[in-house]
């Protein structure tokens, strides 16, 4: 790789909170963002789920947002991304393009308005606000300095993917200066479709548990601002981390179920460790993708054993915490790295107490003094689509 | 596309399933032309390219891109591709819907997988890996009308930074009549005077080898807002033959493009949509069509929006595509050498 790639803002909005700070608490709190569901319009109120504990309406006025149509997916994306610009005090000067990553996209309103659509021409201003792009022009031109906008959408992997492409984008000159991540509510679609897959537990989720019974499904956004080191040091911001590695590989197994021998894992975490010329040994932590169902956390044991041999680095999943945030994953866990580098610690695998077998054994509780280098963080989605980022410690040397 | 090492960049091979003859090129000597404000793809005999499981469990979407990926890989002789990139608009809309209506007229308690398994945008690259065993970078773009250009892009952003050599890049969108009455409310489609909507189902094998290829890449670039187009966005590396435009009829989308039209080079200006459709990934078949053009040597007069006569001996093609007058792509293609 040549020049370095360098993280100079972070946001996120998840059930752990509003902001970095907040994040960062509730995180070395080991105090889960999941509960009782509170916002989202169903009759599956049995299903354990890790909400952004704001409504629409409250979401709207903290971005000065009134009448017009948007999408929760929309809201907490502006959310977070106005934490990250902050940050970085990036402004439309440096030209970025965005790069979002989303699935449900505007979902949240088709499921309610769906048979209006069929109907009457009462919501028509939702169809429009439908699809995957209409959610990202939501939150691009809520800031309206973007030269450059598209969205991803592998599922589960998706904000991990657009980081990607922006570092892609970064790489090939094409840009100096990319927001990268991902937004996704938790629409009634979703989860019931998880749960015709019968893979969301009833229970608080214990992902790489011997009893784990499936997902808790959360929600959330982040978003990084990602340049090179050379547009940081001209643009004088504080460098916060660096994007050294990346991996997209395919499992090409099944849609809805992981490999037995985590091929696609593998082959991206190893793409990652190869692009940034690093040892497997040189890992000190993966922020797992650990979602609590049996298959996946399984397979991912697989593939880390495969990856790692007997040099297993800590692992934890984060997702007793958040929920698993699918499209927006990718960036939450991210920017949860980033919160764990800085702040020199391994958030705790929340919800884990018993070894399950022949799987690896995470980070039970918060390990705090920490000083790490490297941290990867593993997205997987539905259709075998799976990517690993490795975040960096930045340093002019290393 | 910047200042790395300008890898050239080739279109292998590239096959469609539209309004057109399926995975043919005889709409350039006997174009379908339809009043018609919707109209759905003809389909191929999917028998004879797939598996009796696959024809009965798939989605028409599935089926459709599953079989102009086989054809390109096929003719191109790349079985692995290195990556499979798809953009898509609404992704398996057809199986959101029945889902959504499933979950909107029954309630949430009897919803069974099988419409949500097939249901997500990523299912259609994902299938394309599943069936082929092609474990590469595999990534899906859904971004409104520059869904197939996003993926294009990324597969040019990762060819020219040598970190592939080859690409299957696909665009599919279907549309449901049910779907196209959503739509026609929102005023994207079915509107007087406007092209039908199609529905587009497009493959393409991008290579860095120059041997036995449609056309070359020469250049692309996408821009969020009118604003940002700059004089460096539209040079292109020399002549221009013609430029093909997504004109459909609609006023407002026509308009976009004629707000550009003084930026642009000097050349007679194609349409495709007429013969292709309006949809989310209509521009695929757009730069389908622009590279068999370039292939053939010929642009068929019933391309051109002047109604002149066919033109011979094309070399370069500039593509300009927009999406809803807020996002447009521009792309140079050439004859290959």
């Amino acid at each position: 790789m040549g020049e370095k790639i360098v993280i100079t803002g972070a946001g996120i909005v998840s059930a752990l909170g509003v902001g970095k700070g907040e994040t960062a608490e509730t995180l070395l709190a080991q105090r889960t963002g999941v509960g009782a569901l509170q916002y989202l319009r169903t009759s599956h109120k049995e299903f354990p789920v890790g909400e952004v504990k704001l409504s629409d309406e409250e979401m709207k006025e903290m971005c000065g947002i009134a009448g017009e149509p948007t999408t929760r997916t929309s809201l907490m994306g502006i959310l977070a991304m106005k934490e990250a610009l902050e940050e970085s005090g990036l402004t439309a000067e440096s030209r970025p393009v965005l790069v979002s990553g989303t699935t449900v996209g505007g979902m949240d309103k088709s499921e309610r308005y769906y048979l209006d659509y069929l109907e009457n021409d009462s919501k028509n201003a939702y169809i429009r606000t439908h699809d995957c792009g209409a959610t990202t022009e939501l939150i691009a031109d809520h800031f309206g300095i973007f030269t450059m906008v598209t969205s991803i959408s592998t599922a589960c992997s998706s904000a991990a993917n657009a980081i990607e492409l922006g570092a892609n984008l970064i790489r090939s000159g094409q840009t100096e200066v990319a927001v990268v991540g991902g937004s996704e509510c938790i629409t009634k679609f979703h989860l019931n479709g998880f749960n015709s897959l019968m893979i969301l537990d009833r229970e608080q989720c214990r992902p790489f548990d011997g009893t784990r019974a499936g997902l808790n499904l959360g929600e959330g956004a982040s978003y990084l601002v990602i340049e090179t080191e050379s547009s940081a040091k001209r643009r004088g911001v504080k460098i916060i981390g660096q994007l050294s590695g990346y991996g997209n590989a395919c499992d090409a197994f099944h849609q809805t179920a992981s490999s037995e021998d985590g091929e696609g894992a593998y082959l991206a975490m190893s793409k990652a460790l190869r692009m940034a010329g690093l040892r497997p040994e040189d890992i000190d932590y993966v922020n797992a993708h650990g979602t609590g169902t049996p298959n996946n956390d399984a397979s991912e044991s697989e593939a880390l054993k495969r990856v790692f041999g007997g040099r297993m680095p800590m692992v934890s999943s984060t997702k007793g915490l958040t929920g698993h945030t699918t499209s927006a994953s990718g960036s939450i866990e991210a920017t949860i790295c980033l919160i764990a580098l800085q702040g020199h610690f391994v958030p705790g695998n929340y919800g884990w107490k018993t070894p399950m077998e022949s799987g690896i054994t995470p980070v039970g509780e918060n390990r705090t003094g920490q000083a790490m280098r490297h941290i990867m963080c593993n997205s997987f989605g539905f259709g075998g689509n799976d990517s690993s980022l490795i975040i960096s410690e930045y340093g002019e040397r290393g | 596309m910047g200042n790395v090492d300008r890898r050239r960049i080739y279109i292998k091979r590239a096959t469609h399933i539209s309004i057109q003859s399926p995975m043919s090129e005889s709409w350039m000597r006997e174009p379908r032309l339809t009043r018609e404000s919707y109209v759905r793809s003809e389909d191929p005999q999917f028998r004879e390219w797939l598996n009796p499981m696959e024809s009965r469990r798939l989605s028409n979407i599935l089926k459709r891109a599953l079989v102009t990926a086989i054809k390109v890989k096929r003719d191109s002789g790349i079985e692995q591709p290195e990556a499979v990139i798809t953009g898509t608009g609404l992704g398996c809309i057809e199986n959101t819907e029945l889902f959504l209506n499933q979950l909107c007229r029954e309630g949430e308690e009897l919803l069974k997988p099988t419409y949500f398994m097939q249901s997500t945008h990523n299912t259609v690259s994902s299938l394309i890996g599943i069936n082929g065993k092609i474990h590469g970078y595999n990534s899906t773009y859904s971004h409104k009308g520059v869904s197939f250009d996003s993926a294009l892009m990324d597969a040019i952003v990762q060819m020219r930074l040598g970190d592939i050599n080859n690409a299957l890049v696909t665009g599919n969108d279907e549309i449901t009549p049910t779907y196209f009455s959503i739509l026609k409310r929102s005023g994207y489609v079915g509107q007087e005077g406007q092209v039908p909507a199609g529905e587009a189902s497009v493959a393409m094998m991008l290579t860095t080898d120059a041997e036995d290829t449609l056309c070359e890449i020469e250049d692309f670039k996408m821009v969020y807002r009118k604003e940002n187009i700059g004089e460096d966005t539209l040079n292109t590396a020399g002549p221009v033959d013609a430029i093909l435009m997504g004109l459909s009829g609609e006023r407002s989308n026509d308009e976009a493009y004629r707000d550009i039209e003084g930026k642009l080079p000097k050349a007679p200006i194609l349409r495709y949509k007429h013969l292709f459709g309006e949809s989310y990934t209509a521009s695929g078949l757009g730069v389908y069509a622009a590279a068999q053009m370039l292939k053939e040597g010929t642009v068929p007069a019933v391309m051109r929006v002047d109604g002149g006569e066919p033109i011979e001996g094309v070399r370069r093609i500039f593509v300009v595509n927009h999406s809803d007058g807020r996002e447009y792509t521009f792309l140079t293609m050439r004859r290959a050498e």
